[in-house]
């Protein structure tokens, strides 16, 4: 699903965010990605959902070379991917529901789909009865929720997050980080940036450690043995 | 990573994509009132002002044709006789073109002198007639160039004659008239660019609000067309009201003005009629409305899409 051949990202300033990361993520796995903060956790991220671009090197996801993906080929290449971050990134302007049609809006969903599937979404992450709130009523725990209710919710082939556990307590962190295994449970490959070690290390899923921009292990070949 | 199945189908989603952004621009103007009213005034105001201009150039023109005025070639000829003269008029009356001629004979030219004098006696001292002999031709078409052709067909046929014609005034009308028109061309062209300017800022401003939502949305596969959609709609939104409400102050300008222009043509002794506008007029300064409109809110919003 996710394949990166020596991969290294400079930013202007200079910053070396990633230097030389290769790695194999394989379609139905799921993996943690840690390491401190400014490993380029983020970066790496940002890199596979092509929100950035690479100094060097080779990135695949899903058989597709992003180097040779035109601009105009971008918005269908990232209907595929669905991205959890740590501050869920919702519009404040409209209700939960509005928030979590948003892919399918951009989809083309017909109206009575789109709400249906919305609903599934949000009942998924044990919202439902939430749907027409506004999100600054809701919880930190919940914001974050919704936040990846919005990810799913039109079933990308690729979830990434961002540290989606980064503002809670342990156990919501504990519940978000179920959703994700369900999530993958059910074939969607996931790759999750997180620094909660104590958290991660007791599900005997694959950790990706990166630190300075390098990454330790590299192949994630494990597929999803249930969990 | 195929698309799946549940989605309507292409041409049903591009609908109700369409639908959904013009009610969320409408949405979005109608949160914004203040701002869309302002908009909407300055568009009529744009759109207002050359149409009423024109309307004025062209009821000026409508006026100078309600005067009466036959524009006529003299020819005046040192001729012996009333049978030389006969001759040459019915020589002129079968040019094609010529729509009247009058033979005034240098005798009759001089009796009607004597006769608009105090004292006739006056012009007993005279040893010969020293008026020439007259031919009033009256041509079948009053354009300038009609005129202007005439003119040399008649100094060709007479030589020795002299040729004289009072269009010379049409002529500096339909010159007046010309340039009036560019003047308006040129000042409409900058008032559009003008208002395409402020539209295109008003969008780009309104993009930039919308940034989260915009980059939340790329996020999720958005394409440019889809984010710029509302605005684009917007656009029209407003152009559509910039071209009623220009609409409603053109005809409030006729109305102001059609009294006093009629009376005074009235008192000049010229019968007229102010003319308001057409159909055609309304159609256009709709359309005007509807394209600047648009124009603006593309170029606003493809440059802040562009950041």
């Amino acid at each position: 699903m996710i394949r990166l051949h020596r991969v290294t990202k400079r930013f202007a300033c200079g910053t070396e965010a990633l230097r030389n990361v290769s790695l194999r993520v394989d379609a139905g796995a799921l993996a943690f990605l840690t390491g401190p903060s400014g490993a380029g956790k983020s970066t790496l991220l940002r890199l596979i959902a092509r929100l950035e671009r690479p100094t060097r090197g080779r990135i695949m996801v899903n058989g597709l070379d992003l180097g040779s993906l035109a601009r105009r080929r971008e918005p269908q290449f990232r209907r595929n991917i669905g991205l959890v971050f740590q501050d869920h990134r919702l519009l404040f302007d409209r209700p939960v529901h509005a928030n979590v049609a948003l892919p399918l809006e951009i989809l083309g969903y017909r109206r009575t789909e789109a709400r249906k599937r919305v609903r599934a979404a949000l009942d998924k992450v044990g919202l439902l009865q939430k749907e027409n709130a506004q999100p600054q009523t809701l919880s930190a725990g919940e914001q974050q929720r919704v936040g990846i209710a919005r990810a799913i919710v039109h079933r990308p082939a690729l979830l990434l997050a961002d540290e989606p556990t980064g503002n809670l307590d342990p156990e919501l962190s504990r519940e978000i980080i179920q959703l994700f295994l369900d999530f993958n449970r059910v074939g969607m490959t996931a790759l999750i940036a997180s620094h909660n070690l104590g958290l991660i290390s007791a599900l005997g899923r694959p950790v990706l450690h990166l630190e300075n921009g390098r990454l330790e292990a590299r192949h994630v070949t494990e597929p999803r043995s249930g969990g | 990573m195929k698309v799946r199945g549940d989605r309507a189908g292409y041409l049903e989603a591009w609908l109700y994509n369409h639908a959904e952004a013009a009610r969320r621009s409408l949405w979005r103007r109608a949160r914004a009132p203040g701002q869309t009213l302002i908009l909407v005034a300055v568009l009529g105001f744009i759109l207002a002002l050359p149409a009423y201009l024109w309307l004025l150039l062209d009821n000026a023109r409508a006026l100078s044709e309600g005067v009466d005025h036959e524009p006529r070639i003299a020819l005046y000829l040192d001729l012996d006789g009333d049978e030389m003269l006969s001759a040459v008029a019915a020589q002129i009356d079968a040019l094609p073109g010529v729509a009247e001629v009058a033979a005034i004979g240098a005798d009759e030219a001089l009796a009607a002198y004597r006769a608009s004098l105090p004292d006739p006696g006056l012009l007993d001292w005279l040893e010969e007639n020293p008026l020439p002999a007259i031919i009033e031709v009256l041509p079948r078409e009053r354009s300038p160039e009609a005129l202007a052709a005439m003119e040399r067909q008649l100094a060709a046929l007479l030589p020795e004659a002299t040729v004289v014609s009072d269009h010379e005034w049409v002529r500096q009308l339909a010159a007046l008239h010309a340039a009036g028109l560019r003047v308006l061309v040129l000042v409409s062209a900058l008032l559009a660019l003008g208002i395409t300017l402020i539209l295109a800022v008003a969008s780009a401003a309104e993009l930039r609000e919308r940034h989260e939502e915009i980059a939340i949305s790329r996020i999720s596969g958005a394409t440019d067309r889809f984010l710029r959609r509302p605005s684009l709609y917007g656009g029209l939104v407003l152009g559509l009201g910039g071209g009623l409400f220009s609409l409603i102050l053109l005809g409030l300008g006729v109305v102001l003005t059609r009294p006093p222009v009629e009376e005074a043509a009235t008192a000049f002794g010229i019968p007229f009629t102010f003319t308001g506008p057409q159909a055609r007029i309304g159609l256009m300064l709709l359309g005007a409305g509807l394209l600047l409109g648009w124009t603006g809110a593309r170029l606003g919003s493809a440059a802040a899409l562009r950041d």
